[in-house]
């Protein structure tokens, strides 16, 4: 990897261990009044797209996202950085269409030559998933952020909400858990070449192929981990509804982001998500990793409720297709005390 | 010595503590001065996870103060991991102990007992019909057992063959699953192995 660039070194959280916390983010657009009879959904639901109805087979995908530098290698940062923002449009169920780039250039620390393959990684991922980049807009900023605003299509019979999960389905989720702890450590330069090219390529694969997948099978909520980390996207599942229960052996964790987080490398926007979803967790049975489930992930994996029939299918098929950390990892129940639970 | 991490984000704190505690002779005290709970949760785990005793006060500031104490403190600190296993390995060929019904209540209650024994066997190997055990319903009283024991740190490795031939491989729900080759070397390699 090209790492002369030192992308992560003039940012003071890196990637989505930057994001504002659930809290804080619900009372600063509680005020807003989003309705519309075309929005099939919208902001005061929470999910990871909005949808608006276009006609009887085809409705907008419309999501935007943005992240500071993950790792230093700008091209490397870029693809991230896009695999981050496509993710939204795979969660619904959809197909990327259009992509517009949304830059914050640091032109102090860096040439522009840096800015040209920051856009090539980006364009390289959404031309993966068939897409295309089709304009954007740059600003000078004290703090490298790079994203896309996205759109896409899906069937307006067929979005896949992140909050209708039935009681008997188990919980897949298709990427390791752990990346922003990695990340602040690849920002504090602790970990190995080996080590840093392999969270890069997890963070940089899309999770289109999953999204495809899924589709095949009886699935009845999806959604991606992202900032507010494991348990926060899972409570947002539970919707008060149902209560999920997660089988802790089987939750795929990085082991190097073990290790980072027994030496103390935790992102502040973990112990901020553990504040507000804490909660809602009934933790009976003490975790020495629990704080890594509430590590905000960049571009996490999907959190996809299946039946228990097809989850083995859907596994092996996630499994075949080199989706190789993903797992079976919690089971959704009736309706207990706490929308979260430990088995 | 004193440090002062307030307005600092991880992981500086963390990397600042390091490198103090690394300059300092043992037996010496290092002050860490913080000013959220990232930070302050951070250094303790950094410190505790070193083996290091910590203090946390709060200031009168808002701040809090973490105190490490480099060196042995007045408490001698174990490597306790290792104390807690027998360097032994249990091999389990059956998912029972003799036969029938009672066999099985004898398999929970043994492994239940183990639990409470001071030291426990560092290996829980299970061959043959013993993979029932591993890849019992979720909460029948075995699973709740073997889930205790893999929280105190005890290795269980489910036979691989033996969950394909009866057909379990995927309602494996506690420990690895081991090879041939991997369980001799640990029925061989170990102090001692146990069968039941």
């Amino acid at each position: 990897m090209n790492n002369e660039a030192k992308l992560t070194k003039y940012v003071k959280a890196a990637g989505c261990a930057a994001k504002l916390g659930p809290g804080d983010l619900t009372e600063a657009i509680g005020g807003l009044n989003c309705t519309h009879e075309k929005v099939l959904v919208g902001m005061d639901e929470s999910d990871d797209a909005s949808v608006y109805y276009l006609d009887e087979e085809r409705a907008l995908v419309q999501t935007v996202d943005i992240i500071t530098p993950v790792v230093d290698d700008p091209f490397v940062y870029g693809q991230i950085a896009a695999a981050n923002s496509l993710s939204d449009v795979f969660a619904m169920g959809g197909e990327v269409a259009t992509a517009m780039n949304i830059v914050g250039f640091d032109g102090c620390h860096q040439p522009r030559s840096v800015l040209k393959e920051i856009l090539a990684g980006g364009q390289s991922k959404v031309n993966e998933c068939g897409g295309v980049i089709i304009g954007g807009h740059t600003i000078e900023a004290p703090e490298m952020t790079y994203g896309m605003s996205v759109t896409g299509f899906v069937h307006p019979q067929k979005i896949y909400r992140n909050n209708t999960p039935r009681v008997g389905d188990v919980l897949i989720l298709t990427k390791p858990l752990g990346m922003g702890v990695l990340t602040t450590s690849i920002k504090a330069d602790m970990l190995e070449d080996s080590v840093v090219e392999k969270v890069a390529s997890i963070l940089a694969t899309l999770n289109h192929k999953a999204s495809r997948i899924m589709q095949k099978y009886d699935v009845s909520a999806c959604t991606d981990i992202t900032g507010f980390g494991l348990l926060g996207h899972a409570y947002e599942m539970s919707f008060h509804r149902v209560s999920i229960g997660f089988w802790m052996s089987k939750i795929p964790i990085l082991e190097e982001a073990r290790a980072m987080a027994d030496m103390g490398i935790i992102p502040a926007g973990a112990y901020n998500n553990k504040a507000y979803v804490n909660m809602y967790v009934d933790a009976k049975v003490p975790h020495k990793d629990e704080i890594l489930l509430y590590d905000a992930q960049t571009s996490g994996g999907l959190l996809i409720a299946v039946s228990q029939k097809d989850a083995p299918k859907l596994l092996q098929e996630l499994l075949d297709e080199g989706l190789s950390y993903s797992a079976i990892i919690a089971e959704v129940f009736e309706k207990e005390e706490k929308p979260l639970f430990y088995m | 010595m004193k440090i002062d991490c307030s307005g600092l984000a991880c992981p500086e704190p963390v990397l600042q503590t390091k490198k103090a505690l690394e300059s300092l002779p043992n037996d010496s005290i290092l002050e860490v001065i913080v000013d959220n709970i990232a930070s302050r949760e951070n250094v303790v785990r950094f410190a505790q996870n070193g083996g290091l005793e910590t203090r946390v006060e709060s200031l009168s500031d808002g701040k809090t103060l973490v105190s490490i104490i480099k060196g042995f403190a007045c408490q001698i600190v174990t490597n306790s991991k290792d104390d807690a296993f027998l360097d032994k390995t249990l091999f389990l060929k059956s998912h029972t102990v003799g036969e029938g019904e009672l066999g099985e209540k004898l398999v929970v209650g043994f492994l239940k007992s183990a639990l409470e024994l001071p030291k426990i066997p560092k290996r829980l190997i299970c061959v043959n019909t013993a993979v029932y055990l591993t890849s019992a319903e979720e909460d029948s009283p075995i699973m709740e057992v073997l889930k205790a024991l893999e929280a105190k740190g005890v290795e269980i490795y489910s036979c691989g063959i033996c969950l394909e031939f009866y057909g379990r491989m995927d309602q494996l729900k506690v420990g690895k699953i081991g090879n041939a080759y991997g369980t001799l070397e640990m029925l061989f390699g170990g102090e001692g192995t146990i069968s039941l």
